[in-house]
């Protein structure tokens, strides 16, 4: 489950720290976990709910394929981390709008036919 | 006062030991007490609390750990444990919200639904099948001036008409599609000159998307079993969106055809389009998907 694993990685982060450089291996992981919540984040429509997350999430991507290139793996794995949280959090930001957009339009309905009937609409 | 060069090196230690002592205050760094005072404020929020899902674990998780092994981090390793914590503090938060408002919406949908059929048994006239033929009169058409004396006529071959409780005659296939509105409570619909229009609002899909929310499958469902009971009947699919939303428009008739197709109605039967014209001012409220279903 990712957001265990971004748990899991918060806290080696916190205990070990970068002390242990991460090698190509946990560099390329990364990346690619990154570039899937990135992609997963746009297709959620990160653009419309949460453009600061989004953006914060394509930043760090980008950061963590030029780390890459430079074969940089701590570098790599530390900002590829953080456009997979970043990633996350569009998400959850996305479905938590839609989620109010949804709900807010519902609830506009049911009080207009609350107003149209007698005693609004109770027995 | 006799003061020796070690005693001297031994105050200079102790000076410096208690003087850095007193610029590392106890406990964890502010950014971790900041993030503490975030969590315990999810922690006090009912619509969290009670919708808060493994999220909220984690975050819990990983500010405890970063809490703990602040002060032994390096500057580095504490920012990027702070970074990852804060976001995962707010996907708790965002999740939660996004379950909160998911659970909400379901209950206003039933109790629109609710409404909906409240608003059925008020406004509802009950239908009847005219047991005996009605005589009727009907004007020829203008084509046949030259024999005006046969332009009134007496027509006893009239279909057979049915009759509502207010007296009101009317056609048989427009009765039969009253008598399949009846089968659709709950449901926004009404009889106009296309037929008997079944109304999907914009809020029974996820925002901007052609996918359709639990409700409008509930709806479709109750739709299809009336529309198997009536194989004479057509139906056409027209939504409506604006300009810009044409080929979300096409995607949400396809939703909806696609959906009636897999409980059971013919395609053939199902014609589906975006309507060309943007519904009123085009706005997102005004967004909605007709179904339209009429006698062959």
């Amino acid at each position: 489950m990712r957001t265990a694993h971004i748990f899991l990685m918060a806290a080696a982060f916190a205990v070990s720290a970068t002390a242990s450089a991460a090698d190509r291996r946990d560099a390329e992981l990364e990346l690619s976990q990154a570039l899937t919540a990135v992609q997963t984040a746009e297709r959620e429509d990160g653009a419309r709910y949460a453009p600061a997350d989004l953006n914060e999430a394509q930043a760090m991507l980008v950061t963590a394929q030029r780390a890459f290139d430079a074969r940089a793996w701590t570098d790599t794995a530390i900002y590829a981390e953080r456009a997979k949280v970043s990633g996350d959090l569009t998400v959850a930001r996305s479905r938590q709008h839609r989620a109010e957009f949804a709900t807010a339009e519902i609830e506009r309905s049911v009080d207009a036919l609350r107003v149209r009937l007698p005693n609004g609409g109770t027995p | 006062m006799n003061l020796r060069p070690h005693h001297l090196l031994v105050s200079s230690a102790l000076a410096l030991a208690i003087s850095s002592c007193a610029t590392v205050p106890p406990g964890p760094p502010p950014e971790v007490v900041r993030l503490q005072t975030q969590l315990d404020r999810l922690h006090a929020d009912p619509r969290i609390v009670d919708n808060a899902g493994p999220e909220l674990n984690n975050a819990d998780a990983a500010v405890d750990t970063l809490a703990r092994n602040a002060r032994s981090l390096d500057p580095a390793s504490l920012q990027q444990g702070v970074y990852i914590a804060d976001r995962l503090v707010q996907i708790a938060e965002a999740s939660a919200l996004a379950r909160y408002e998911e659970r909400r919406g379901t209950q206003l949908g039933i109790e629109r639904e609710q409404l909906l059929a409240a608003n059925d048994r008020a406004t509802r006239v009950i239908v009847a099948t005219e047991p005996t033929r009605v005589v009727t009169t009907r004007t020829e058409p203008t084509r046949v001036v030259t024999t005006t004396t046969e332009q009134a006529r007496v027509v006893t071959s009239e279909p057979p008409r049915v009759v509502r409780t207010t007296g009101e005659l009317m056609p048989l296939g427009r009765a039969e599609l009253l008598a399949l509105q009846e089968q659709l409570p709950g449901m926004e619909s009404r009889l106009d000159v296309r037929g008997l229009v079944v109304r999907f609002g914009d809020f029974q899909f996820e925002p901007n998307r052609a996918t359709l929310m639990p409700a409008a499958e509930r709806s479709l469902d109750t739709l299809a079993n009336a529309l198997r009971a009536q194989p004479d009947t057509r139906v056409s699919i027209e939504t409506y969106t604006g300009i810009n939303d044409a080929s979300l428009g096409v995607e949400r008739a396809r939703a909806v055809s696609d959906y009636l197709d897999a409980r059971g109605i013919d395609p053939s039967r199902i014609d589906a389009r975006a309507a060309p014209v943007p519904a009123g001012s085009g706005i997102v409220a005004d967004r909605h998907v007709d179904v339209v279903i009429r006698r062959n």
